[in-house]
């Protein structure tokens, strides 16, 4: 008896996570079914889950539309140097907010948390504006300098350095560390799985990030990849869905490669802060 | 994995860094070549002065690549002037752009604006008036397609030239009519019996609609006209279509039709995908959808497709759409400006390549009778319908607060269309809501 429910408990969650599994995988097979279909392929319906010859081609034409090269490499040095930054400034901030004393800490503290609620699309154009009149509007800066500080990622850094033990840090400081060695040596070390978290979110908002690039700059050649993509499309007329797609494939290929490196220290992360 | 995440840290924050103020350099450069033609680094030998000009545009796609293919033909025949162009997203981007490039004071020289947004900027006095140039070239406005300037003046003042102008048009799977017997309809009540006898219900579900449109104010527009009513009444304090009952009618014939299955109304997103998506596989008969799409069906399809005129309730009418261009009033090079604009719309290696090839409209008298343009409507009619329904276009939404009543008329066809929400009080609601955002 005993032995037949727990059968079919079990089926039961292989088939709820088999169900999970396909809404989160269909629209990415959808996608790769779409870039490799042709333009007749794209426009039936009901649409094709299988391309009857896959055209292996689009790719091809989706990355001679625009200088895709350039576009790379921007969204590349983009991304990376916001997650360099903001982990240099993070980590420094997070161990004061956790571990010291000082007044006016929860009055900074809580400028942070106001920082992490107002949206981008409040500021834009003030931002735009300061960056016009700096004269920078023409290089990457403008991309990068408006997130060198990530508000939620000191604040969920802040709560991770909470979990270390004081003791650790206190022997440290009789074994005469200097405060960047704890940091290097205890803090960091001691979190991994919270600071791969922040880095890979930080990482997929900004390698995806159309709005704010798109707004900052008016000229190719400090373009991202995402709007390199969003050139693929008709204004009017019927989209080439199958080269925009095969630009999306292009687009995601790297979002999965880091997370297909990153996913253990992110389930770590969640599965520590849950034991406390 | 620990070692491997700081070596990529420091690693990434100091390629990352050094790159970033390299390309900053070279971006600055660019820059400065752009703003100041005489830079030494710039003509080593050239006497002539330079100068560039940037040309902001919303084609992406294919039309995107022959919209570059007509800057390198403009280049390759001016010797003094460099056109830049760059795509700054759809036409709504390209407007909020546009928006704060000019209070940035980084604006482009000539800007490409769909054209309901023309009343907008010239509003803000930001866009140059053409009359002296086109005085000064020897064009005379009347060159111009009468149907495509309602968009063209502001105040006496002409902020706009029409360049990729599209229209609503009835598309035709005429394979489906013939099999039916049915005409090509050209009223509303032939519609609606066309319509009707298309539908083709399989156990209780529609397998096959008479015909469809995109979720648009467009086409809800279309029809207003086609009713004799205006979408603003005619001194801009309200709406043309309330009080004559036309609003009513317009949305209640919609309904009807909707009801049995003679009209099929798309979900709200990707709307004009699936509208085309259904037309190429027989699924709906006929579509009211831009110009624009004539090609890419053409192409797509497999059976006899017709275009024809949008079906006329009292009298044939059809908005237009599509973009402008514009001289801005802040550019420092409004020669170059101008002879650019003047090459597009009047040199025959100007923009008529890519309206032929786009399936944009003609808009000037000379594009119409070039050789060019009867060769391919000897062999593609289609397109030819869409230009002599030209004769019929309306448009009665121009008004600096469009863009906000547009968001409002939206709202009221979702209610009336998805919701089946009271269409009177629909109406009284979207009226209040006009008249305030007129009155401010």
């Amino acid at each position: 008896m005993t032995k037949a429910w727990r059968y079919t408990g079990l089926t039961l969650g292989y088939l709820l996570k088999t169900a999970i599994l396909i809404v989160f995988v269909f629209p990415f097979l959808w996608m790769l079914s779409t870039s490799l279909q042709t333009y007749r392929e794209t426009l039936s319906y009901p649409p094709t889950l299988v391309p009857a010859m896959p055209q292996w081609i689009n790719f091809a034409e989706a990355m001679s539309a625009g200088p895709f090269l350039t576009y790379f490499k921007n969204s590349a040095i983009v991304t990376l140097s916001i997650i360099a930054i903001q982990l240099l400034v993070m980590i420094p901030a997070a161990y004061a907010f956790a571990k010291y004393k000082f007044p006016g800490k929860n009055i900074l503290f809580s400028l942070v948390l106001l920082a992490f609620m107002i949206p981008g699309q409040v500021t834009f154009i003030p931002v735009y504006l300061m960056m016009a009149d700096w004269g920078i509007a023409k290089t990457l800066l403008p991309q990068i300098i408006p997130f060198m500080s990530n508000a939620f990622g000191i604040f969920l850094l802040r709560q991770y350095f909470m979990q270390i033990p004081e003791e650790i840090v206190e022997a440290a400081r009789l074994d005469n560390a200097g405060e960047f060695k704890i940091m290097r040596k205890i803090m960091v070390p001691m979190s991994m799985p919270a600071l791969a978290t922040i880095a890979l979110f930080s990482f997929v908002s900004h390698w995806n990030d159309y709005f704010w690039p798109l707004i900052m700059t008016d000229a190719e050649a400090i373009r991202p990849l995402t709007l390199g993509i969003a050139m693929l499309r008709e204004t009017e007329g019927i989209s080439n869905w199958h080269i925009i797609m095969a630009g999306n494939v292009v687009l995601v290929i790297p979002i999965l490669l880091v997370y297909l490196f990153c996913s253990k220290q992110i389930v770590k992360a969640f599965v520590y802060s849950g034991i406390k | 994995m620990k070692k491997k995440l700081s070596m990529l840290v420091t690693m990434t924050v100091m390629t990352g860094l050094l790159a970033a103020c390299g390309s900053s350099n070279g971006g600055n450069a660019g820059a400065e070549n752009a703003g100041n033609a005489n830079a030494p680094s710039n003509a080593p030998a050239a006497p002539a002065e330079k100068v560039t000009l940037q040309f902001w545009h919303s084609m992406g796609g294919d039309n995107g690549k022959r919209i570059d293919a007509m800057i390198q033909r403009f280049n390759e025949s001016h010797d003094n002037i460099e056109v830049v162009g760059t795509f700054q997203g759809g036409y709504d981007e390209t407007v909020t752009k546009l928006q704060q490039a000019v209070a940035s004071g980084s604006a482009p020289d000539v800007s490409m604006l769909e054209r309901a947004y023309v009343e907008m900027f010239a509003d803000s006095e930001v866009l140059e008036d053409l009359t002296p140039y086109l005085e000064k070239s020897g064009i005379s406005a009347d060159e111009f397609t009468p149907g495509l300037m309602g968009h063209s003046y502001f105040n006496d003042q002409l902020v706009s030239l029409p360049l990729n102008r599209s229209t609503p048009i009835l598309h035709v799977n005429k394979t489906l009519l013939d099999e039916k017997g049915l005409a090509v309809p050209t009223t509303w009540e032939e519609l609606e019996a066309a319509a009707n006898a298309l539908v083709v219900k399989e156990n209780g579900e529609y397998t096959r609609y008479g015909f469809s449109m995109p979720y648009d104010t467009w086409y809800p527009i279309a029809m207003i006209s086609q009713a004799e009513g205006t979408f603003f009444n005619e001194d801009k304090t309200s709406i043309g279509f309330y009080d004559n009952g036309v609003g009513m009618k317009v949305f209640s014939q919609l309904k009807k039709l909707q009801g049995t299955g003679a009209l099929y109304y798309p979900p709200s997103t990707d709307s004009g995908n699936i509208v085309n998506g259904m037309f190429k596989e027989g699924k709906v008969a006929m579509v009211y959808q831009s110009t624009g799409s004539i090609g890419g069906l053409a192409s797509a399809v497999d059976f006899d497709y017709v275009t024809a005129f949008l079906p006329k309730d009292k009298v044939f009418a059809n908005p237009t759409g599509g973009a402008n261009v514009s001289m801005l009033a802040a550019s420092e090079n409004k020669e170059g400006a101008w002879e650019f604009i003047r090459w597009m719309e009047t040199d025959p290696q100007g923009a008529l390549p890519f309206i032929l090839e786009s399936g944009y409209l003609p808009f000037t008298k000379s594009m119409v009778e070039s050789q060019e343009m009867k060769d391919l409507w000897a062999k593609e009619p289609n397109r030819k319908v869409a230009y002599d329904q030209l004769q019929y276009a309306v448009d009665t939404n121009n008004d600096v607060a469009w863009p906000e009543v547009m968001h409002e008329f939206f709202s009221a066809i979702e209610a009336i269309m998805y919701d089946s929400k009271d269409i009177q009080a629909t109406l009284d609601t979207f009226k209040k809501e006009a008249d305030r955002i007129l009155a401010d």
